[in-house]
């Protein structure tokens, strides 16, 4: 930008702009009075408010200013940074400001919402003084520019990768796609048919997978693992391992399939899609990539020993072994049988392993509760009740839940015919959930027992041959992933997006993208769609050729180096090194950082004995002068 | 002769579905024209107050999305248009019929000063802030809305000038007309969103007849810091309401309303306003009468758990009724299942129906996209594919394709975005061919 | 109004908070509308590791009261930044004692985004050591 250097160059003349946030911060903070007192400060050359800063009349405001030549230095005080210290920074550069000088002072959040009267005033006038300080500081940055590889890694081969994939795949993106199991297909393997289409697992996989494969674009690695990874946004470098199937671990059936090559190429139910023989050696390869996807999806809650009977009583299995029976039982069956014995009676427990609340559900051994909804199994439960009642309407089907959640498009109907079909309700309480007791006495295996508020609190008991969880879902084991490559991970374990609106399928990990379960429970069309729209951020991503970024790196000044190599010793990323330079005919070493792997920490800044390094944009002597408006105020 | 414009996707609707998907497109270099209905981009999102499960004011999730797509150099935006035809002449274009309804203010020259607004004497119920207080005939939608260009409502405008004497742009125009144009592109995008159902379909439920029994999306305006009165109040006298009630599926999960499927949102709106209120009206009782609770998305149950936490009462059962009690006071009839099932009658200051969804808007007669039995546009690849619709290279997203919450739209929307650049990327290389 | 604070005996609290954890967390408190003591002032820093010994000891110099510094903890996005922090406060509270500064007005602890009653807690245990102690004292301070 040419105007930068008049910029640094010129006396800093700030303009101020204080946000009434249409009341949320003028009914508490006389805003007028602090704009008169920012007034005064040396060096502000404007302060005015507006009731609403981010509306476009208010960044017009600024951009007036600009434009006219009368400010070269902003500070906006509003609402949280995280929320508009974007908006603000484009509309500068929108007026051909350099958008780096600028800074924005939280009288929102930190003022107005938690301070009343006077003092909220007055502490929104320091804050905004500090601001002012730091902003005289400031010097123009530009976004450091670095090439893109046109390369994607999508982690996971379920449903969610499978269409990642494939979508960057189509718009001319090169894929490597790791998936960790001989197969593809995720846990989407393990069901039949789906709510609300009724359309085959199998076969969705199937179509998903087969063009996967013959996608000259989307390189598969099965039995594959990332063991390594380093760099930065368009510039990852990730180390795969590849490896045999291991013998000990695997079932025989998986065994079976993995050791005949007729398989390759088939959809194997309840197992996944065999994209192509097993490796038979190891052999660890590096990835070079630009943006990493995620999309490492769910396992199903195992229950406790214990929990509703599970491991106690052979008659008590969870859903997914359940649809597994159905989908294999003989078509012409006149029955419902289970172990060989005739099923007349069936119990299904809804939300086992969610929805736990702390007083009333144990945590698991790591004391871990599953708070959440796993937000399928409700539609699950009830096609799998229907299913029943439709092929063996003298199978008897109770249904003991908390609320039923069939929210989706379609499953309302599911909800409707199973009541039509006669499955009897009942509600329990979480913490009056249902009994499972062993029978004494008469031919039903197990009794179950519960408080059915459905008809105003009765004690109900009945007898019944097959007790079927409805396990909710929890977020595959990466521990590994998410310390190699310091992932956020939210109180519920499933990775934590940047914000679930602003910014719904990020990492804070420039970067990295998030798709389908490994974020939250969803169900295949909600997976795919958040597939597709990571899909398309990575495209937008990659599709210049080169990725911008915060230039808040470490910077040194050249003048004040004189080679200690403090810097060079504490620098958790190895983003400094010493580079030998002439001065003055003498050849010195001399610090130089790699602002491309350089993360900003500032480690060493404190470091430095000649304070000859400093993150731009963040630098100690900005701090000082805010501590100095602080304290002066 | 029409004017006609050329871009790569047609967005059919300004609200948060069509905007990223809008700003996905633009952001891998496509141009793209969004064509809105309403005055204003933002849709529904940007009326309401708090978000839920962050509790994030809306405005300020919503403005830098309005604002990003306002002045991204490969987005147009049409407001105030309606969309006449929208039909594929071949797999390389569609083309819209786009009608520019009347503002009677001049764009180009309207600085949104509010002079006419300020200077105009008619007065008339403000819908964008639920009728509870006034506007003039010739207003700026609201503060934060895009574009900051007045509109003057012809039904209400006494003609008197005043507005035309004020402006100091002279932008007003009495005798403009509707006027037509085409827009050609390669791809379309339907995120033409809802409307709630309305108030007085269910008879048993007076709506529109009972005071201080409203709609959800008026509770909204109540809480909104922008809101009618800053404050919630009663709206028949004004009264600080000490018991507030929420009928759940006031408008869905009903057969006999047609609208036999989950809205989706309305348990968590409910939960949301009602934390709201606590917050506003620390001793007012707060209840929510309901038949299931649908907190199902990432941090709802949490947030569900925290509201019963903070002692807003939950009740199981389905309203049977709602009356007008004596001095204002809002009766509700219904069955306690917790309490041995007999028949109750509670009062409370303010009743709110927790309004269900039905499409914003029909295909029928402007294109050729097929609809599904609850009315909303049909997916023809719902699991794989979701917004993949039976008019090739026409894509559905967010609510248009069935109600959901706002993180859900976000990522449909995104999804969109994936399938019309895939359909571009494909015509590309077939021309290349 | 600056005349009347300067002459008010309460120090000043300066917050020294995480981009990524602490500051998001102050927001969360302002989200809930929470109340806390007004003489507090939070920075937004990217990790607090960037501030050399004499930052403190000049902030204390100058008339600060107390310092929180509100770290990520064990989340810090930063490789080894917390325990390099830790090592720089073992100096730092070393060099407090030789100089007679109280130890209590400094205090590092870790605040997560969603950290409501740990930041409230923490904000109010200085502020009531700060009125007991007041700013640091002429001695405190030329001697820092």
């Amino acid at each position: 930008m040419s105007s930068n250097k008049k910029e640094s160059t010129s006396e800093p003349r700030v303009g101020v702009y204080i946000c009434h946030c249409g009341g949320n911060i003028s009914d508490h903070v006389d805003v007028e009075q602090v704009a008169e007192n920012i007034r005064k400060i040396p060096g502000v050359v404007v302060s005015h408010t507006n009731t609403f800063m981010c509306s476009d009349p208010g960044q017009e405001l600024i951009q007036e200013d600009i434009k006219s030549g009368k400010i070269n230095r902003v500070v906006v005080a509003s609402c949280a940074p995280s929320l508009h210290e974007l908006t603000f920074r484009n509309a500068i550069k929108r007026a051909d400001m350099n958008p780096y000088l600028y800074d924005h002072a939280n009288i929102r959040e930190q003022d107005s919402w938690v301070h009343h009267g006077d003092p909220a005033t007055a502490k929104a006038t320091t804050l905004v003084a500090a601001a002012v300080a730091k902003t005289k500081r400031l010097e123009p940055l530009d976004p450091i520019r670095v090439d893109a590889r046109n390369h994607v890694i999508v982690i996971g081969g379920g449903m969610a990768g499978l269409r990642a994939a494939l979508d960057l795949s189509s718009r001319g993106i090169a894929v490597s796609l790791i998936e960790k199991s001989p197969f593809l297909g995720g846990q989407a393997a393990n069901l039949d048919k789906l709510v609300p289409t009724e359309a085959s697992a199998g076969d969705l996989i199937k179509q998903l997978a087969q063009a996967a494969v013959e996608d000259p674009n989307i390189q598969i690695s099965t039995c594959s693992q990332i063991v390594g990874f380093e760099g930065y946004v368009g510039n990852f470098k990730v180390t795969v391992q590849t490896h045999p199937p291991d013998a000990d671990t695997r079932r025989q059936i998986i065994r079976g399939i993995t050791s005949d090559k007729s398989q390759v190429g088939k959809m194997i139910p309840f197992v996944g899609y065999f994209p192509s023989a097993v490796p038979t050696s190891e052999q660890t390869r590096i990835i070079d990539t630009g943006v990493i996807v995620f999309a490492t999806g769910f396992k199903t809650y195992t229950p406790r020993q214990g929990e509703f009977g599970f491991g106690d009583f052979p008659e008590v299995i969870t859903l997914p072994m359940f649809i597994r029976h159905m989908a294999q039982a003989a078509a012409n069956d006149k029955h419902l049988s289970f172990n060989g014995k005739k099923i007349r009676r069936v119990a299904m427990i809804h939300c086992v392993g969610s929805r736990q609340i702390p007083g009333i559900h144990e945590a698991d051994e790591n004391d871990y509760m599953n708070e959440y909804c796993s937000r399928t199994c409700c539609s699950a439960t009830l096609r799998a009740a229907m299913e029943i009642r439709e092929n063996f309407p003298k199978t008897q089907v109770l249904d003991f839940y908390r609320d039923i959640r069939t929210y989706g498009r379609g499953q309302e109907d599911y909800y409707d015919r199973a009541s039509e079909s006669n499955v009897l309700f009942f509600r329990y309480e979480p913490e009056d959930s249902p009994l499972v007791e062993k029978n004494s006495s008469g031919d039903f295996p197990l009794k179950i027992s519960v408080k059915d508020t459905l008809t105003f609190g009765e004690e109900i008991e009945a007898d019944v041959d097959l007790i079927i969880l409805s396990v909710g879902m929890e977020p595959n084991p990466i521990t590994g992933l998410v310390d190699m490559m310091k992932l956020p991970v939210g109180s519920d374990r499933f990775l934590q997006e940047v914000h679930p609106k602003l910014r719904p399928v990020e990492l804070a990990n420039t970067g990295i993208l998030l798709a389908g379960t490994c974020q939250a429970p969803m169900d295949i069309s909600e997976t795919c769609n958040a597939a597709q729209a990571a899909a398309v951020k990575a495209s937008a991503l990659l599709g210049k050729g080169y990725v911008e970024l915060d230039p808040f790196v470490a910077g040194v000044d050249l003048a004040a180096c004189s080679g200690t190599g403090a810097c060079v010793d504490v620098c958790p990323v190895d983003a400094v090194k010493l580079k030998p330079v002439k001065i003055n005919g003498e050849e010195v070493e001399r610090a130089e950082v790699n602002p491309a792997i350089c993360t900003g920490c500032g480690v060493c800044v404190a470091e430095c004995p000649h304070n000859a390094i400093d993150v731009k944009g963040w630098t100690l002597k900005q701090y000082e002068d805010m501590v100095d408006a602080i304290v002066a105020a | 002769m029409s004017r006609e414009l050329h871009f790569d996707t047609l967005v059919v609707g300004g609200g948060i579905a069509g905007l990223q998907t809008a700003l996905d497109l633009a952001d891998q270099n496509y141009q793209v024209a969004v064509i809105e209905k309403d005055a204003t981009i933002g849709g529904k999102m940007i009326r309401l107050s708090k978000v839920f499960p962050t509790l994030d004011c809306a405005s300020c999730i919503t403005t830098p999305k309005m604002a990003a797509s306002a002045h991204h150099e490969n987005i147009t935006l049409f407001t105030y248009c309606n969309l006449k035809s929208l039909d594929r002449d071949s797999p390389e274009s569609v083309t819209a019929t786009v009608t520019q309804k009347p503002r009677y203010v001049d764009p180009d020259k309207c600085i949104g000063c509010r002079q006419c607004e300020y200077g105009c004497p008619v007065y008339v119920p403000d819908e964008e802030q639920g009728n509870f207080n006034l506007r003039k005939a010739v207003h700026i939608p609201f503060s934060n809305a895009i574009p900051q260009i007045a509109v003057l409502d012809m039904e209400n405008c006494s003609l008197c000038g005043k507005c035309a004497r004020v402006c100091p742009t002279d932008a007003i125009d009495y005798f403009e007309q509707p006027e037509d144009f085409i827009i050609h592109a390669k791809t379309a995008v339907l995120a033409t969103g809802f409307e709630l159902t309305p108030i007085d379909q269910k008879p048993e439920y007076n709506g529109g007849k009972v005071q201080n029994l409203i709609t959800s999306m008026e509770m909204e305006r109540l809480l909104a810091p922008h809101g009618p009165y800053m404050r919630v109040i009663r709206p028949s006298d004004g009264k600080e309401p000490d018991s507030i009630a929420y009928v759940q599926c006031a408008g869905s999960r009903d057969k006999t309303l047609n609208v036999p499927y989950c809205s989706r949102v309305c348990c968590m709106y409910a939960i949301k306003q009602a934390m709201l209120l606590s917050g506003a009206l620390p001793l007012a009782d707060i209840t929510i009468y309901y038949m299931d609770i649908r907190a199902f998305g990432k941090g709802y149950e949490q947030f569900y758990q925290n509201a019963k936490a903070m002692g807003i009462e939950f009740v199981k059962g389905k309203i049977a009724k709602i009356e007008q009690a004596d001095n204002q006071y809002v009766s509700l009839r219904y069955e306690a299942q917790e309490d041995g099932g007999r028949v109750v009658e509670r009062e409370h200051d303010l009743v709110v129906l927790s309004l269900g969804m039905v499409p914003g808007w029909t295909p029928q007669g402007v294109c050729q996209v097929s609809c599904d039995t609850d009315r909303f546009i049909k997916s023809s690849m719902p699991q794989i594919a979701p917004t993949v619709t039976d008019m090739e290279g026409v894509f559905v997203a967010g609510v248009a394709a069935g109600p959901k919450d706002i993180v859900d739209t976000i990522a449909e929307a995104g999804a969109a975005a994936m399938e019309a650049s895939k359909y571009m990327t494909a015509l590309g290389k077939q021309k290349a061919a | 109004m600056s005349n009347e604070s300067n002459n008010t005996p309460d120090g000043k609290i300066l917050i020294l908070a995480t981009e990524t954890c602490a500051y998001p967390g102050a927001n969360s408190v302002g989200q809930a509308h929470s109340s806390y003591p007004a003489n507090t002032y939070i920075l937004r820093v990217r990790a607090p590791v960037l501030f050399p010994e004499t930052f403190y000891l000049d902030c204390f110099k100058k008339g600060i009261g107390g310092i929180i510094i509100m770290a990520c903890g064990e989340e810090c996005p930063y490789d080894g930044a917390f325990h390099a922090l830790s090592k720089r406060l073992d100096q730092v509270f070393k060099t407090m004692k030789a100089k007679g500064l109280d130890l209590r007005r400094l205090r590092l602890t870790a605040i997560c985004t969603v950290c409501n009653r740990a930041f409230l807690k923490e904000v109010n245990d200085m502020n009531a050591l700060i009125q007991e102690l007041g700013r640091p004292t002429e001695g405190e301070m030329k001697a820092a």
